[in-house]
């Protein structure tokens, strides 16, 4: 019955309600997408490591090579020890590894960017099976090389022919499309783990800027418990030293530079904001409302309603009214994040994540991971901002009950 | 008839700033009477039934309404002794504009646990007691004046009360609407028995009460 007036209430005074709702949603539905903007970018932050199945990457950067001859690595990724990969194998976590050999091999009339990748391991490069386009992915314990398409195009390479590197044939037994691929460690040139490691531990060149023994490794792809990725990194860190290069989505949100990216804060600022203005809508219109209708509220205490009665009434009155601002306020946030999740990001690929030398063919050209903005609202975002609302609603509600106490019942003599 | 006394003020005084209303009245209104209480405009009959009825607090005095004590009393505890016994008429009416004739009646049972049914079928009864059974859904804005009126005496009896205060309860209504609405109340005094304290400026409404007040200047004069 009290429920029942309310709504009647609502209805009679629709103007206000809606101006009051309509005002109110909006509030809500910023709310809303500030916050999903913010776990968009966050998620579009993981792609690019999600994409080669890790969490962190790891490598260390070292002295730049005293001659561009033979096999060597690139001074971003220098030798990673096996001592010190069990390390890092028992840093709390951490549940998976994957490793990699990254070495530029200098041939009399080419160069080469190679990768040793672990067959079998779904962390890591060897996700790179999706995309053989021609023949087959590497076998078992076979001495055998996938080559990138474009560079196959370029320098005349076909299936079955035999390649020569650092002094090792190899049969092509695959092209693979790097350009669908993950932008991590890019190569043109894949080849088995241990023929990699092989290269390196047989290149003088390397061993004298940067030893490496057999079953040592320059690239690390870990996968973490997403709760303890920063942990893990730092804990990364003091293992390998200063000069350690981990790729965390933190870090890749800060390359993202956006100002939804770089800050919780700001999201933090700009929610409240929308929050402090959707209350202060809705205390406005309710305390319009309540000194328009001082003269009713006399009519109520005089027949009998107490304090509490009246305050309960405008109370629920202004509930309702945020619950439903709540409901329209998800549906339009519903709305704008379908049209946000059209927009496109660029998340920059750093160069020592996926080097390629300057004279090789996409040398120095900026690599981007692009995709579309992820933008989605999680039920927990919503349900959130419904109780957030039915919370601004009982806060004004409350605020209110001291207006209606100045309201004496003797008002209803007063007539004009 | 020889009645207990119901409604008791004593030495009442009320103040607004520096203006003093109401002076150092006494008077006592006994069970099942009909007075009316006259006097020129702003000489402070509103204020008085307002210190009466437990509407507000008097600067000085004392109240005892219906045996009860009331000048001490908090407003939530006048409130709801207002509920449970006293009906009010005012001279606007003072229905609520967004709802039906009948849930107006029912306003004093709204914050009381009762069933809605319960509420509507009292409140239908009182609205077919005052003629006004054909007018039942329609909100306020749709009745005139007369029927405005029965539906706030409607509202004021719904809590069965011990006494009823109205105050110029004809004064917005043209001289032919006024008569019924009188005589309506006097009805509700000579065949109900109900107790009543009318504030009028008419003197030829005033007549018709059991017993008449006047007042000057916030003083009782006779
Ligand atoms: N709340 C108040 N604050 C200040 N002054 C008030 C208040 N209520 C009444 N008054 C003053 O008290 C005096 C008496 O007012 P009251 O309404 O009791 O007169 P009344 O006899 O009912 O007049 P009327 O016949 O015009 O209704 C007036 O001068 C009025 O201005
Ligand atoms: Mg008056």
């Amino acid at each position: 019955m009290n429920f029942h007036y309310v709504v009647k209430e609502l209805y009679y005074q629709r103007r206000r309600t809606i101006i009051s709702v309509a005002g109110l949603s909006i509030g809500i539905a910023l709310f809303i997408i500030l916050n999903a903007l913010s776990l968009a970018y966050r998620e579009a932050a993981r792609a690019p490591l999600k994409e080669i199945g890790a969490d962190i990457t790891v490598q260390r950067a070292g002295n730049v090579p005293e001659e561009l001859t033979g096999a060597v690595f690139p001074c971003s990724a220098i030798t990673i020890s096996r001592e010190e990969v069990s390390k890092i194998e028992k840093i709390p976590g951490i549940t998976g590894i994957g490793q990699a050999v990254l070495v530029w091999v200098f041939d009399l009339n080419r160069a080469w960017i190679v990768l040793g990748i672990e067959r079998d391991n779904p962390i890591g490069p060897a996700i790179l099976r999706n995309f053989v386009t021609e023949g087959r992915f590497l076998e078992n314990g076979k001495q055998e090389a996938l080559v990138e398409i474009g560079y196959a195009r370029q320098f005349g390479i076909k299936l079955g022919d035999i390649v020569s590197v650092a002094g090792r044939l190899f049969p092509i037994v695959g092209l693979v499309d790097a350009s669908r691929a993950p932008k991590i460690a890019v190569a043109n040139l894949y080849l088995p783990l241990k023929d990699a490691q092989a290269i390196a531990v047989s290149s003088k060149p390397l061993q004298s800027v940067s030893p490496f023994a057999p079953g040592d490794v320059n690239l690390l792809f870990i996968k973490a418990d997403q709760q303890q990725i920063i942990s893990a990194a730092a804990a990364m860190k003091s293992i390998l030293g200063e000069k350690a290069v981990i790729a965390t989505p933190e870090s890749f949100l800060k390359l993202l530079g956006s100002l939804f990216a770089l800050s919780d804060k700001f999201t933090l600022a700009a929610s409240l904001i929308a929050m402090l203005i959707a209350i202060l809508i809705a205390f406005k219109t309710m305390a319009g409302n309540v000194s328009e209708r001082a003269k009713e509220i006399g009519v109520m205490k005089a027949v009998g309603w107490t304090q509490q009665n009246v305050t309960m009434q405008f109370l629920m009155e202004s509930v309702l009214q945020c619950f439903a601002a709540g409901l329209l306020g998800i549906l339009i946030a519903i709305i704008v994040a379908f049209g946000l999740s059209f927009m496109t990001v660029n998340i920059p690929i750093p160069w020592e994540m996926s080097p390629t030398p300057h004279f090789l063919p996409g040398g120095g050209v900026q690599l981007y991971k692009t995709l579309r903005l992820p933008v989605h609202i999680p039920a927990t975002l919503a349900f959130f901002a419904l109780l957030l609302s039915v919370f601004v609603g009982g806060f004004t509600g409350a605020l209110l009950g001291r207006h209606i106490s100045k309201i004496k019942p003797s008002e209803v003599s007063r007539h004009e | 008839m020889n009645n207990a006394d119901i409604l008791m003020g004593t030495n009442l005084s009320k103040r607004f700033d520096n203006l003093e209303v109401v002076k150092d009245v006494s008077l006592t209104v006994k069970e099942g009477e009909f007075v009316s209480l006259v006097g020129k405009s702003g000489c402070g009959k509103t204020t008085l039934l307002s210190l009466l009825s437990g509407l507000e607090k008097p600067t000085k005095g004392k109240v005892i309404l219906n045996n009860k004590d009331i000048t001490g009393a908090s407003e939530d505890e006048l409130a709801l002794f207002r509920r449970d016994h006293v009906g009010f008429i005012f001279q606007s009416f003072n229905l609520i504009p967004t709802l039906s004739a009948w849930e107006n009646v029912a306003l004093p049972l709204f914050p009381i646990k009762m069933t809605g049914e319960q509420r509507s079928r009292r409140a239908h009864d009182l609205l077919n007691q005052m003629e006004m059974g054909h007018r039942i859904e329609h909100l306020p804005g749709a009745l005139s004046g007369g029927e405005k009126q029965r539906v706030a005496i409607a509202r004021a009896l719904i809590n069965n009360p011990k006494i009823v205060f109205a105050d110029e309860p004809t004064g917005n209504l043209d001289s032919v609407t006024g008569e019924a609405i009188m005589a309506i109340l006097n009805e509700l005094h000579k065949k109900k028995g109900m107790t009543m304290l009318m504030v009028t400026h008419a003197e030829e409404l005033a007549a018709s009460a059991d017993r008449v007040i006047r007042m000057k200047d916030g003083e009782v004069i006779a």
